[in-house]
Formats: structure tokens, C-alpha cells, sequence
């Protein structure tokens, strides 16, 4: 990610547009000119890689956009060590105790370096220069870190980490993000609300498969005041909302400060920016994106099936001879909290659908909490299919109300026992409403 | 029978579930949809559990997670009239507010009063890195035997009962830290109201709150939200109403230094060329609007970007001059044995001078620990001479030195003052002396004379 002095975005209606570097040539040659800096300075401290950056630089007013680039080559694709003969404050505390003899002068720099590496060397049975305690002095500062490892990035991947990087840079002053998602496939929920819990954040889910389901995303303490205290775990989060498909988001951006956005334009037209800054003044900044904004991410995919299980069940299915269809693509059940991601939906063309979820490792706590949650959210609409491994009542979990609903199953999952399941709830469900 | 009421801590809040019996807690919950339950700001856990308390309400608090803490006072420590008022009046105000005193009047000394008489795990927050230093020495010299945690420059005693912190490291922590201690310290207590800082007492339970400044005033008027986040002021005295120690007598050196023909030449260039821009664009540097409007401008033309580079580089000239050092080889040879403090404005220089002469540096990259150890052999005279950047910064306290040599200045009169105020002593028969060493003819001149100015 970008520190925000390296962010560039302009406004447009009324929303806020971070700034895009298109994959052409001109872009794709300054990253592979800049990954080649890199690869020409491993073994240079860190002070000696930035002088180079700023020769690359040099009188550039896109400055910002080179710069951003080697923020991220430096951050995620370096590794810096510290080189010394000796941990730093040590050998800091032997030569300054050696020089605190006499007036400080420069003249005896040379002896007194030499007395303290032919000290280390007797120490260390080898041989110690002058020039490598010179050196090792203060190598623990930042700047005289060594660049022992880069670790290249093809051109394209960089660009798309940038393009990634200035994007998630708008969520730093995010105190609300909502997402609209819809129906999808279980792994991709799955994977979305695992990096939700990952980064302490909460949502609040609402609405249904026909419109859509409404994540509010944000933090324990945005429940009194608007906070971007979690702005940051909302930029963290994009990478991963990148995998899902078929989402749109919003997020409520706290105003900037005048001076920061003018700096931050990178068009050249200040004047005409300072206006428009001026007229839309009142109006509160918003971020927009869906999911096909092209930004491509580097967080690893996770699977699209959970378990062979699953996959397996898809499979036996696909033989069954029945007008119901196992869809992958499901509704959420929102539950306080969070949501049951259910695995698969059952539909039958006359427009009835039922949710499917395998339960086919647990612990008797688990799934007493998921009957817990299913009584509170109230659906009656949702078949689950649960692993013998433990009998049930030994394990102290009281079914309750739930036998209609649940499955058993040994090994292989029959889909002709789920389908039987199905019907019975289907039915149920169509007396009720008649 | 219904289940008894659990306060339970969340990453900053409070949450109370199930619902307690009675009204008393009504007031002070919200209900959060996100896990229908009720919930609550951290720093309402006082006034929760006290009027819990008052209607007789039972509540099961698994919230707190402070500890006793038993402090010994080293003793020694005779407090004066106003450090005692103020105590007696914090304790007075049910241990939560403000106390203001200048400079310079014992901040510290009323901060561990008010730890020994609280013994509770405690957290002290502090704005610099020096301060961080200097109380973490206060603490260990006031308390022996008990440990003192850090947390920032480098340190991370996340656990430790007592903890000294800078308000950066411990508001990105302030969800971690929140339920563990019962008194916070705010040392600068002017700098919490910020935007980013408030956190450390919005999500903290602690229901002790001290806070310590000579100026809560702030320009952006949040010091008005001091009493809500601290307490309100329980104790106020103007520098004029304590008896003020003197300042040191001294003798002030300037010691001018010219560049070399052909650092002289570059500089010249490098001014010409950021001035003819600066006048282009009717800029005038010399207020801080200026100086906005020439980043600005340097970033968004090629002109204007050559025109900052000149004007880095010039300021890099003026400081950096090898002239500069040679004096500074010649002042060090003047006072041998001298207790010596060396100041530059920018690090870069500070590690110059560590390299070229190896005398210790203390700059805000040191660590702690280190820093604490170097200004011991300074105080005890194993290393005689030292060089810092900016160490000086307001309410630090440093060991006394009876000369001081500072390369580069900035235009900030009162810091210069009290600099000179608080380092210098006279030796037996000799005057402190304070050197400034000061690149002639560039802007570093007009600072200095800015400065001798009354």
C-alpha cells in the first residue's frame, strides 16, 4: 500500500477517482526501467538506493507516480538487513569509549577505527578492517540497511499493485463502506467474510437474494461516531473483495483538507481544481466501485469448492433424474453478527428454491451455535446435511425443531436422501403460504 | 432463572449482555444491530458501573483486566506547596482532570504523586520520543524494583503494569490497551484532543485520568473536549505565581563561516534560481501560506519543481559546509574535558558528526534504551561530549553541560531560549559559553540575527 503523501486522486460528479496508470507502453517501460534500479542496487544501503531514485526522478513532475512505484518495489519486493561486525550498540559503545579519551578531532579517526577492529578481530579470530567497523557503526540505521534481496516483479504486477495500491488509499479516510452483493457462489462469500473477521471489522447484512444483500461494513466503535479508525482494515479488505464477483460498494469519505488535495492533483490545472474544490464544498465525498473495475489483486483465490465433499455431491447430483436443479450460486441467511453461507440452492422451475449447507466436520459447540443462529434468523427454508462421525445426542446437541430439516449421512453424501428432504420442506413451506 | 448480566470488553467498547434488571444502565448503552446486543463506549465504564452500583444492580465485570500495582517512592522527593495543592486537588475531583503548570514547576514529580496514591497498572502517555526517554529514566529512579514498560522507539512491553508510551504507538494500540489500565497520565495533555490521538482515552474503561500541560489551549478550540476525554481543570498557576529559578548566566559566541569559493558559487545559483520563480509567481516564502503555496507549485509544474530542488539543495549548502566542521574541530580543542553538547537541526548532520569525530549521537532514530544509557555516561563524564538533534525540545530534561555548540538553527526564539536556559552551567571560575556556528552570507544568518534580537 501507499503512504498518503503518494496518493493521487481527482473528483469527478462528485466523487472521488484514484489515480490509474493504463498498461500501455510508456507505462510498462518506466516499470521495467524502475525494476531494473532495483535489481542494479542489491548490495547498496538503502541511502544509496533512494539517491538513485531521486537521479530517476529528477526534475519530473510526475514524481509522485515514480515514487509510488518504489514505495512499492522497496516495501513488498526488498529485503534490507543489517550489516556489521558486531550488533551495532555494542560496537557503538566500544568506539565511543575509546574516543571519549582526549579532545574529538578528526585526525584520529584512522587510529582509533584501527584500535577497535584489531580489538574485534582478536575477539573473533578473524580478520576485522577498519572500514568494516566504519561501516557497521551505525548500520542498524535505517538508511544504511543493505538491500540483500529483490525480489522482481514482472512489469505488469507491478502496475497492478500500484493501480491496486492508489485505490485502497481512498478507503484511509473511509468511515462507512457498504457493499452490495449478490447471489453468488458459497466460496466467494465464504472467503469475503473470513478477511472481514481477519481485520476486526463487523457488517451488519440485510436484504434478499431478488434485490441484493447490503454489507455495512465498519468497526466496534463507529456504533457512536463516524470514525476512519478502520479505514485502514477497509483498504486491507479490497484485495479480497477482488476475488468476489458481482458486488458493487459505496463508501463515505471524511472531507480532506484543501491544501492536501490541490498538492494531491496531478493535472496540472490547479486553478480550475481549487474552483471545483470550492463549489462541491458541502457536498460530502463519496468512493464508488464495482466489481469490474479492472484492479486485479494479489491476495492468493481460495478455492471455489470448499471440500471434495462438495465436489463430489455436484457429481451424483448431475445423474439424478429430478426437475430440481443444484445451483452454486446461493442466498446469504443473515444472521446478527454475521451470515450462514449456505453450499448450494436447490431450484425447481416453478420458481420454489431451498438452501443446502453440508456439515461435514464439527464439534458439538459449532453446531450448536448454527441451530442457535437458524432459530434466530428465522428461515425455515434450508436443509442441512450433517456427518454421522458423532452421534448427535451423546455430543449434547438437542435437535429440537430442526429434525425435519437435517440429513444424516455416513461417508457419501446420497443426494436422493437430500432431494427427499427438499420436497418435505418445499412442501411445508408452500402450505404455509397457502 | 435469567442469566446475570455480563460487561464484557470489545476492541474499544463495552458490551452488556444480557440486558442488566433496572434503568440505571439505560442511559449510557446503545443497541447495535450488528450483534443485537447492547453496547457501549469504553470510557463510560465508570459512570456505568457507578450507577450500577447505586441502584444495586448486579452486573458480572469481566471487562476490567487492570491490576493492583504496590509503587515504593524511592523518597528523597519533598514535594513544594503547589505540587501538594495540585495532588489533593485531582484527588479531590474523584481522580479525573487536568492539571496546568508552567514549565519547568514538576509536572513529573505531581504525575508520581499521583501513581504512588493510585496503586493501580498505569499508563503514561507522552508526544516525543525525548519524553519518552526522560520518564522512563523519572519512573525507574522514582520507583527502583518495579519495572517500567515502553512502548514506541523501537519498544513493545505490551504487558508491563506500568507503561510509559508516545501518543502514536499507543492510539494504533488503543483497542489492545484499552481494559488494561485503571490511571492514564497524559504528559502534553494539549496534544490528545487530535483526531487520531483521542482514541487512547475514548477506548480506554480507566476510570483515573490525569492530564499534565503548561498550555491545554489549542487553536483548533478541541481543548474544550479535554473535559470529556480527562476531566475538567482541578488545578491552574501561571508561571508568574511560582518563584522562578534563573537562567543560567552565559556567554554567547557567534562564529561565522564562509563557504568555499566553489560551495559559495552553487549556493548563489541555487538561491538565484528559486528566487527568479518565487518572484514569477509572487510568492513570498516568508509566511507559511508561501511556503504551502510553493509546494503546491512544485508539484505541479516542471519549473516549479526545479525551483524546490534549488531550494533543497541551497539549505542542504548552508547546513552541510565543510567549513562548519573544521570550526567545529577547533571549539572542541578550545575546551578539552569540557562537558560539551553538540546541536544541528537535521539528523543527517548529527550522523556526520557521530562518524567523522566518533562522538555518541542521540537523534529520534536512537532507541530508547540506548538513548537513556549514552545521556548516563553524559551525566557521569564517561563521554564528554555528545551530539544531538533537537533533543532540547520543550519540558525535556537533559544533563547540565557548561558548553554548547549548536551547528544550525532554527527561527524558533523560545526554543532557543530555553535551550540555553536549561543546559547551561558555569563551571568552577569558568562562564558557560554557548558557540553558534552559522554559514555567512545565507538564510541561516538572518535566522540568527533574528534571534539576538530582543
Amino acid at each position: 500500500m501507499l503512504t498518503t503523501d503518494l496518493l493521487i486522486t481527482r473528483r469527478r460528479n462528485g466523487g472521488i477517482v484514484p489515480h490509474r496508470l493504463a498498461l500501455d507502453v510508456d507505462a510498462l517501460e518506466l516499470a521495467t526501467e524502475l525494476i531494473g534500479l532495483f535489481r542494479e542496487a542489491v548490495g547498496c544501503r538503502r541511502a544509496e538506493l533512494d539517491e538513485m531514485l531521486t537521479a530517476f526522478e529528477g526534475e519530473d513532475i510526475a514524481f509522485k507516480i515514480k515514487r509510488g512505484l518504489a514505495h512499492i518495489l522497496e516495501n513488498d519486493f526488498c529485503e534490507f538487513e543489517t550489516v556489521s561486525p558486531m550488533e551495532p550498540g555494542e560496537l557503538r559503545r566500544r568506539v565511543f569509549a575509546l574516543g571519549a579519551v582526549g579532545a574529538p578531532s578528526r585526525g584520529r579517526r584512522e587510529t582509533l577505527l584501527g584500535k577497535a577492529a584489531a580489538g574485534l578481530a582478536r575477539e573473533a579470530g578473524r580478520l576485522v578492517t577498519p572500514e568494516e567497523v566504519a561501516d557497521g557503526l551505525f548500520a542498524d540505521l535505517p538508511a544504511n540497511q543493505v538491500l540483500t534481496a529483490f525480489d522482481a516483479p514482472e512489469p505488469t504486477a507491478l502496475l497492478h499493485r500500484y493501480n491496486l495500491a492508489q485505490a485502497q488509499g481512498v478507503f484511509y479516510r473511509a468511515h462507512e463502506l457498504t457493499i452490495t452483493a449478490h447471489r453468488n457462489t458459497p466460496a466467494r462469500y465464504k472467503e469475503l467474510f473470513r478477511y472481514v473477521k481477519l481485520f476486526g471489522l463487523m457488517t451488519l447484512i440485510e436484504g434478499d437474494a431478488e434485490h441484493g444483500f447490503t454489507l455495512r461494513v465498519d468497526g466496534p466503535a463507529s456504533l457512536f461516531t463516524p470514525s476512519t479508525r478502520y479505514g485502514l482494515a477497509m483498504a486491507k479488505l479490497l484485495p479480497a473483495l477482488l476475488h468476489v464477483t458481482k458486488w458493487s460498494l459505496r463508501a463515505g469519505l471524511k472531507p480532506r483538507k484543501r491544501e492536501g488535495e490541490e498538492a494531491g492533483d496531478e493535472s496540472g490545472r490547479s486553478g480550475r481544481v481549487r474552483e471545483d474544490a470550492a463549489r462541491k464544498e458541502a457536498w460530502p465525498d463519496t468512493f464508488q466501485m464495482d466489481a469490474k473495475c479492472g484492479l486485479v489483486s494479489h491476495y492468493k483465490a481460495g478455492k471455489e469448492f470448499d471440500s471434495i465433499l462438495e465436489e463430489a455431491f455436484v457429481q451424483r447430483w448431475e445423474k439424478l433424474e429430478t426437475e430440481w436443479r443444484l445451483e452454486r450460486e446461493v442466498d446469504l441467511v443473515p444472521v446478527p453478527g454475521s451470515a450462514i453461507i449456505p453450499d448450494f440452492r436447490v431450484a425447481h422451475p416453478d420458481g420454489r428454491s431451498v438452501l443446502v449447507e453440508i456439515v461435514g466436520f464439527w464439534r458439538p459447540e459449532y453446531l450448536r451455535k448454527k441451530f442457535a443462529l437458524l432459530r434466530k434468523s428465522g428461515r425455515k427454508d434450508l436443509v442441512l446435511a450433517v456427518s454421522e462421525r458423532l452421534n448427535l445426542d451423546a455430543a449434547g446437541v438437542d435437535l429440537g425443531e430442526w429434525r425435519d430439516e437435517v440429513v444424516w449421512f455416513k461417508g457419501k453424501l446420497d443426494p436422493k436422501a437430500v432431494l427427499e428432504r427438499v420436497e418435505t420442506v418445499a412442501a411445508r413451506l408452500g402450505n404455509g403460504a397457502g | 432463572m435469567p442469566r446475570i448480566s455480563t460487561l464484557t470488553y470489545d476492541r474499544g467498547t463495552l458490551l452488556l449482555h444480557p440486558p442488566p434488571k433496572g434503568k440505571a444502565w439505560v442511559d449510557h448503552a446503545e443497541w447495535d444491530d450488528r450483534v443485537e446486543k447492547f453496547r457501549l463506549p469504553a470510557d463510560r465504564y465508570r459512570p456505568l458501573i457507578e450507577a450500577l452500583k447505586a441502584a444495586g444492580t448486579r452486573v458480572d465485570d469481566r471487562a476490567r483486566a487492570f491490576t493492583d500495582l504496590p509503587l515504593r517512592f524511592a523518597g528523597g522527593h519533598v514535594p513544594h506547596a503547589h505540587q501538594a495543592e495540585a495532588l489533593a486537588a485531582w484527588k479531590a475531583a474523584g481522580r479525573r482532570g487536568v492539571v496546568v503548570l508552567p514549565t519547568g514547576a514538576g509536572k513529573t514529580l505531581v504525575a508520581q504523586l499521583a501513581l504512588e496514591a493510585t496503586p493501580r497498572s498505569a499508563l503514561i502517555v507522552v508526544p516525543t520520543l525525548d519524553l519518552l526517554h526522560q520518564w522512563y529514566a523519572g519512573l525507574r529512579t522514582a520507583f527502583p524494583g518495579t519495572a517500567v514498560g515502553l512502548l514506541g522507539g523501537g519498544s513493545r512491553d505490551l504487558a508491563a503494569p506500568l507503561l510509559v508510551a508516545t501518543y502514536v504507538s499507543a492510539a494504533a494500540e488503543a483497542e489492545t490497551l484499552g481494559n488494561r489500565y485503571a490511571l492514564l497520565i497524559f504528559d502534553e495533555v494539549h496534544h490528545l484532543p487530535a483526531g487520531y490521538t483521542r482514541v487512547i482515552a475514548e477506548y480506554s474503561i480507566a476510570p483515573y485520568r490525569l492530564g499534565l500541560t503548561a498550555t491545554p489551549e489549542r487553536s483548533d478550540g478541541r481543548d474544550r473536549d479535554l473535559e470529556g476525554l480527562v476531566g475538567p481543570t482541578v488545578y491552574s498557576r501561571a508561571p508568574e505565581e511560582l518563584a522562578g529559578g534563573a537562567l543560567a548566566p552565559f556567554e554567547l559566541v557567534r562564529m561565522p563561516v564562509a563557504l568555499s569559493d566553489e560551495e559559495r558559487r552553487r549556493y548563489e545559483e541555487c538561491v538565484a534560481r528559486r528566487n527568479r520563480f518565487l518572484q514569477e509567481r509572487k510568492i513570498f516564502l516568508g509566511s507559511l501560506e508561501g511556503w504551502r503555496r510553493f509546494v503546491r507549485a512544485s508539484a505541479s509544474s516542471p519549473a516549479g519543481r526545479a525551483a524546490m530542488l534549488a531550494h533543497r539543495e541551497a539549505k542542504l549548502l548552508a547546513f552541510g559546509t565543510q567549513e562548519k566542521f573544521r570550526v567545529l574541530e577547533e571549539l572542541l580543542a578550545r575546551h578539552p574535558g569540557r562537558r560539551t553538547l553538540i546541536f544541528t537541526d537535521d539528523t543527517a548532520t548529527v550522523y556526520r558528526v557521530a562518524e567523522e569525530f566518533l562522538i555518541p549521537a542521540i537523534t529520534h532514530q536512537t532507541p530508547v534504551k540506548e538513548r537513556h544509557e549514552t545521556l548516563g555516561y553524559f551525566r557521569d563524564g564517561t563521554y564528554p561530549v555528545i551530539v544531538s538533534s533537537r533533543v532540547l525540545n520543550e519540558g525535556v530534561d537533559v544533563p547540565e553541560a557548561s558548553v554548547a555548540i549548536v551547528m544550525s538553527g532554527t527561527g524558533a526564539r523560545r526554543e532557543h531560549i530555553q535551550r540555553l536556559g536549561r543546559i547551561l552551567r558555569p563551571v568552577a571560575g569558568k562562564r558557560a559559553v554557548l558557540y553558534e556556528i552559522i554559514a555567512e552570507g545565507t538564510s541561516e544568518e538572518g535566522v540568527s540575527k533574528r534571534r539576538g534580537r530582543r
